[in-house]
Parts: C-alpha cells; sequence; structure tokens
C-alpha cells in the first residue's frame, strides 16, 4: 500500500561526487520540492549504468546513468540532467531515450535545453517544477546552495592538503565526514555556515607533522571523473594514504564561479592559442601553475576516449619537458579492480620521495 | 659473526625470481622459474633453490623484500619488511647496478614500462595501460600459434632478410595480419621478425610516447632475452641498447637492495618453505560494493587478509 504523505513531485539528479548535497538544498529549500538523495555509488551502479550504455560511451555517461536508474527505483517522479561542451551535451538526449525504453515512468529535464537561455525561461522551468513558486526563495535557496558548494570545495581541499600530513591517523577524515553530513542535512543559512566555520577551525587546529619532504600532488583532467570519487577509484584518498599532500584545482566553485575561460587562457598562452573544449584551459592552467609552483609531481585523470582531455596530453608532455615535472596519466573506464592503479600510484609516488630525497 | 644478506623475491605473472646479496649487493644466490598460476608454490620452490646456492655458515639474512604483482600475498607469508611494487624495484635494481643509466626499458610477461633517470635517481616513468599487446605474453601465445618455441624467436628473427609488416596495436589484429601473412606463404623468420619488430613499435608507441630515450638504455624483463627484439630496438632508437645478464632478475634485487636499505632488521628463516600456506577469497555482503577480501592463512591460521574498501570489511585476527 502506497502511503502518500507527501504529493509533492521528488527530483533527482546524477551524482556527482559531494554537490548533491547542493543539488538537495536548492531543490528543497529553493523550490519547495522534494529531492531523492541516493546513498554512495557502488559497483552496482556501474554495473547497471554499463549495461545499458553503448559501448563507446565515457564512463560518466554510465555513471550517470546508472545514478539516474537507482534514483528511478528509489521513486524519483523528475529526472535532470544537466549538458556541456562535449558528449556531454548529448548525455540527456540519449539517457531520456535509453530510461524510456526500458519503461521507466517520469518527467525529463534535459538542461542541454536550456543552456545559453534567458532568465526566463529557466524560470519557467522553475515554475514547470514547482507551480507554487516563490521566486524570492529560489533566489535565496539557489544563491545559499551556491555558498554550500562553495564551502564544500574549500573544506575537500583543505582536507586533502593536510590528511596525508597529519599527527593523528584519521583526524581529518572525522572533522571532514562531519561537515559532509551537516551538509546533507542542512536546512538554512545559518547551519550551513556554522558548519562550515567550525570544520574550517578544526581541520586548522589539528596537528600535523611536516616531514623534510613533503611531496606535493596536482590533480587535473576531466570534469566529472576527477571530481568524482567514485569514478576515479578514489584517487585523491589513496594519495593522502601514500602521506602526499594532494591539490586540485578543479571544482565547481573555480570552474563555475570564478575562474572564466577567456581569464584563465592568457596565462597559458605560452603553450596554447585557442580554446580546446570544455575543460582543457583549466587543466593546462592547473598544471602548469602547479610545475611553476615546484609541485613534485601531477597527476593527469580522464575518462578512457575522452577527446578534449585527449588533445591536452601533448601540451600537459611540453610542460612536463620545461619544468621537467613528471606527469601520471590515467585514463579510467569502469575497471573493477584497485590492484593497476595502487601499482602506479605508488610507485609514482615512491619515485618523487626518492627523488627528492636524494636529488635535493 | 656472521656476514648480513638480504633476500628478494620478485613474483610475476609468468616467472617468479629470488635472489640474496651481501652488504655490498654481490649476487650470493639467484633463482628463476615459471609462477605457473601458484605464487605460492613457487616462491617455495624459489627458497629451496636459494637455500642450496647459499652458505647458511657465513651470511645471515637479516631483511626480506617482495615485489610483482602478488608481492602482498607472498610478503605476509615470509614477513618480508619491505613490500613494494615492481616499478620501483627495477629502477632501483638498474640504478644500483647501472648508475648511469638515463633510460630503462621494461618489456615483461604482461606489462612494459619505461623508466627515465637523472643521476641514478627515477624522475619519470610510465607503464602500459588498459591492454598488454606488446608484451611477453602476446609473443608466446604468437609463438604457439607458428609452431616455434618462444626462445627461439630471437634468433631466428635475427636470421630474417627482411621483417614482414605486421600491425603493432592491438593483438588481435596483430594476429590477423599474421594469419595473413603465413596463408599467403610469407616465410616464417620474417614474420618471426615481423612481430619483434611490431613490439618495438608498440612499446615506442604507446608506453614511451612523450618520453624523451636518452642514453645508456639499458633494456631488461623477460622479453630482453630476445635477440631480436633487441636488435629492433637499437635500430629503431639508432642508440645501442644495453642487456644486463642479470636484467631479468633486476627486480628480485632492487627489492632486495631496498630491504637493506630499511632498517627494520629481523632474522630470515628457509622453514618458511615447508610451512602450509592457503588464501581464500570471500566475498563481503556489507554493502553493494561487494569486495572481494582475501585472506591468507598459514598451516590453517589467518595471518593477513586486504581488499576491503571500507572498515566494514575489515577481517579482525
Amino acid at each position: 500500500m502506497e502511503l502518500k504523505i507527501d504529493d509533492r513531485k521528488k527530483i533527482a539528479f546524477p551524482r556527482i561526487s559531494h554537490y548533491n548535497y547542493a543539488i538537495k538544498y536548492i531543490v528543497e529549500q529553493g523550490l519547495a520540492a522534494d529531492y531523492v538523495l541516493l546513498p554512495p555509488a557502488t559497483r552496482k551502479t556501474m554495473e547497471l549504468g554499463s549495461k545499458y550504455s553503448p559501448d563507446y560511451a565515457c564512463a560518466p555517461f554510465k555513471h550517470t546513468l546508472g545514478s539516474l536508474i537507482e534514483a528511478l527505483e528509489a521513486g524519483a517522479d523528475i529526472l535532470v540532467e544537466t549538458g556541456g561542451l562535449c558528449r556531454l551535451d548529448a548525455y540527456g538526449e540519449l539517457q531520456e531515450e535509453i530510461l524510456r525504453e526500458l519503461g521507466y515512468q517520469f518527467e525529463f529535464i534535459n538542461l542541454a535545453e536550456y543552456m545559453g537561455q534567458k532568465k526566463s525561461s529557466w524560470l519557467k522551468l522553475a515554475k514547470r517544477l514547482t507551480p507554487k513558486m516563490n521566486p524570492a526563495r529560489m533566489f535565496t535557496g539557489a544563491y545559499e546552495g551556491v555558498k554550500m558548494a562553495e564551502y564544500m570545495d574549500e573544506i575537500e581541499a583543505l582536507y586533502y592538503q593536510n590528511a596525508g600530513l597529519e599527527v593523528q591517523p584519521g583526524s581529518f577524515k572525522k572533522v571532514y565526514r562531519k561537515f559532509l553530513l551537516q551538509m546533507q542535512t542542512a536546512e538554512n543559512r545559518r547551519e550551513i555556515r556554522d558548519a562550515y566555520q567550525n570544520a574550517k577551525q578544526q581541520m586548522e587546529d589539528l596537528e600535523l607533522k611536516l616531514p623534510e619532504h613533503t611531496i606535493r600532488i596536482g590533480i587535473v583532467g576531466e570534469y566529472f571523473t576527477v571530481m568524482d570519487q567514485h569514478s576515479n577509484q578514489f584517487l585523491q584518498e589513496k594519495l593522502v594514504g601514500l602521506g602526499a599532500s594532494v591539490y586540485r584545482f578543479l571544482n565547481v566553485t573555480n570552474c563555475h564561479f570564478r575562474a572564466k575561460e577567456p581569464a584563465l587562457r592568457p596565462r597559458i598562452d605560452e603553450y596554447v592559442r585557442f580554446n580546446m573544449g570544455t575543460t582543457t584551459t583549466w587543466t593546462l592552467n592547473a598544471a602548469l601553475d602547479y610545475a611553476k609552483q615546484g609541485f613534485d609531481g601531477i597527476i593527469h585523470v580522464k575518462s578512457f576516449g575522452c577527446t578534449p582531455e585527449m588533445d591536452a596530453i601533448p601540451v600537459l608532455q611540453n610542460i612536463s619537458k620545461d619544468y621537467h615535472i613528471p606527469i601520471l596519466y590515467l585514463s579510467y573506464d569502469l575497471q573493477e579492480s584497485d590492484t593497476g592503479l595502487d601499482t602506479r600510484l605508488e610507485a609514482f609516488y615512491d619515485m618523487l620521495e626518492r627523488k627528492k630525497k636524494i636529488l635535493r | 659473526m656472521k656476514k648480513k644478506a638480504y633476500l628478494g623475491i620478485d613474483i610475476g605473472s609468468i616467472s617468479t625470481k629470488g635472489v640474496i646479496i651481501d652488504e655490498n649487493n654481490t649476487f650470493l644466490a639467484e633463482s628463476y622459474l615459471w609462477t605457473e598460476g601458484n605464487p605460492i608454490e613457487a616462491t617455495k620452490k624459489v627458497l629451496r633453490a636459494l637455500k642450496e646456492q647459499f652458505d647458511a655458515d657465513a651470511y645471515q639474512i637479516t631483511a626480506s623484500g617482495t615485489t610483482g604483482s602478488a608481492r602482498k600475498l607472498v610478503g605476509s607469508m615470509i614477513k618480508a619488511q619491505v613490500v613494494k611494487n615492481e616499478i620501483t624495484a627495477h629502477a632501483v635494481g638498474t640504478t644500483t647496478l647501472h648508475p648511469d643509466v638515463r633510460t630503462i626499458l621494461e618489456i615483461g610477461g604482461q606489462d612494459s614500462k619505461i623508466i627515465c633517470v637523472e643521476n641514478a635517481v627515477a624522475v619519470d616513468y610510465a607503464m602500459n595501460t588498459l591492454c598488454a599487446a606488446g608484451t611477453g605474453a602476446f609473443l608466446s601465445s604468437q609463438a604457439h600459434r607458428l609452431g616455434v618455441e618462444v626462445e627461439e624467436f630471437g634468433e631466428i628473427a635475427l636470421k630474417a632478410k627482411k621483417a614482414a609488416p605486421i600491425a603493432a596495436r592491438c593483438t588481435v589484429f596483430a594476429e590477423s595480419d599474421l594469419v595473413h601473412k603465413l596463408q599467403v606463404g610469407c616465410p616464417k623468420d620474417e614474420i618471426i621478425a615481423g612481430l619483434c619488430k611490431a613490439v618495438v613499435g608498440n612499446y615506442l608507441n604507446n608506453v614511451a610516447k612523450g618520453k624523451k630515450i636518452t642514453p645508456p638504455v639499458v633494456f631488461q624483463g623477460g622479453v630482453s632475452k630476445n635477440a631480436g627484439v633487441v636488435h629492433m630496438f637499437e635500430k629503431e632508437l639508432g642508440m645501442p641498447v644495453l642487456v644486463d645478464e642479470k636484467g631479468h632478475l633486476m627486480g628480485a634485487f632492487g627489492i632486495a637492495v631496498l630491504a637493506g636499505e630499511e632498517q627494520k632488521e629481523s632474522a630470515f628463516s628457509f622453514d618458511v618453505a615447508k610451512m602450509d600456506f592457503k588464501t581464500r577469497e570471500v566475498t563481503c555482503g556489507k554493502c553493494a560494493n561487494h569486495c572481494e577480501i582475501i585472506c591468507v592463512y598459514q598451516d590453517g591460521k589467518l595471518i593477513d587478509s586486504w581488499g576491503n574498501r571500507c572498515d566494514n570489511g575489515a577481517v579482525h585476527q
């Protein structure tokens, strides 16, 4: 028997890193609609996604399709998929068709259709989601959601930069986990801000052991795979486990709210003269920045067959040569085992550590 | 007092290697044999072979290390002080024996890698991704098809007048090229030379892509025993390629050196070879990740486990 305690439509968005908490906040607080928050992705998500995806679709397509199927199974009524500057723009259309063929009943909102449109059409979309929408509430909700994403990015960066150097094993993780839980349940601006302030303060107070040679590694690469830890097999977590201090420029804050592509490109004009698409400018700018700052190594992450990031590789090789910085290239499909990645990361870290110990 | 010695074991997908060295990195004992899909048995055999060559009256093994794809399993089996990946081991081994080396090419049974070295320290490396095209496994499967022993490949290839063109990119395509060449009556030695060339082409276009190959170059791994491939490398690179006679033992040697560098010391006993080791694979049912947890038992007692991605799957001893 179905119990109807809430007749609001339930909205779902594919999993991507920790951003679903912010999306949930915008949907629930801004649109006053319901949001289906999925538990962390598992192997099952991947299996579902790849089972119904075209074989040559990139890995993020399979991950997001798996998420959408799980969301439908969890009772979502409205699915939202985004668009972008590469194959991502075709995700929505294709995924809707696949899901309809599977026999699911749902409403589908493909944001690719709204990108580059006037604000009025976005407002119309919000009205469609919640007919009794209150524009003031929506803007506040959206603003606070964006703030939450920014805070999460900042705390995440602090975590990966410092956790590898902690004195008390697991001390950073504890603060970070608690913070994410608070973001998941936050219902107003004060809760978000307090949790952020607490987490930041606590992380700054934690004791660090600064070894003689701290190994700093910069992560660059394709938008989805580089941010979503389940897709990159917890790459940053593994590096932290080895004792590295890990930096990643590419996150939603830097990518969408701050650094604009035309502003970044002049900084890499020594290497590229035009925009190569999607996140390549961010990748190259960050890589060059890490090289100039004297990082020990860079790891380039992409899904298998990601064309824009493939184009970035020859440029990265030039940066690697000019600045004498090793770059490890990782290409992800839907792997089952972590062994290959563990071996490569351990070897990369060992190499950087040995190099630093002996050459300096 | 007995002199110190270090043990290194490299358990690869195809072969298992073991060495014992003294404090001056001189070889005291060495062994090389096939893994045959059973790393525990292979390690025991290697240990028995090492024990025969080893002078237990003059030396005492004070530290041991394992590397290769079964390093973790064998590491907990022999209670190794150092368990490290094969890339580090190879780099350390080669730079210890050849301090002036600048580039290390390595083609093993299922993987291939390149290590760039400066001032006797590895500064960059790359490893094959996704597929095993152009590795030892590819050569031995093709040898089987041609009815030739893979050990004879090098000699035959060197006798060929020219190398038949064979696609280097993918094993499957290479195989259809090969069948085609056979069907049109191309001589076998030219095909074999073509295969050696394909391995080199594949290596330089994939693994070594974007890496500067600076002499002196050292080539190692099982495939380095194939003179045909060595010849093709020299031709393609236009520089001499050195193959160390101990090249196949370099991983084991490197990990022994690392074990010696390690400060932790504990006496190693060859009795391990007599003990009974079993592994069991358990699928964790606590979430949908279904991690496969490997449990290692020594004489029926659990000594180690790994494979869980989160604490829920931790096995308590």
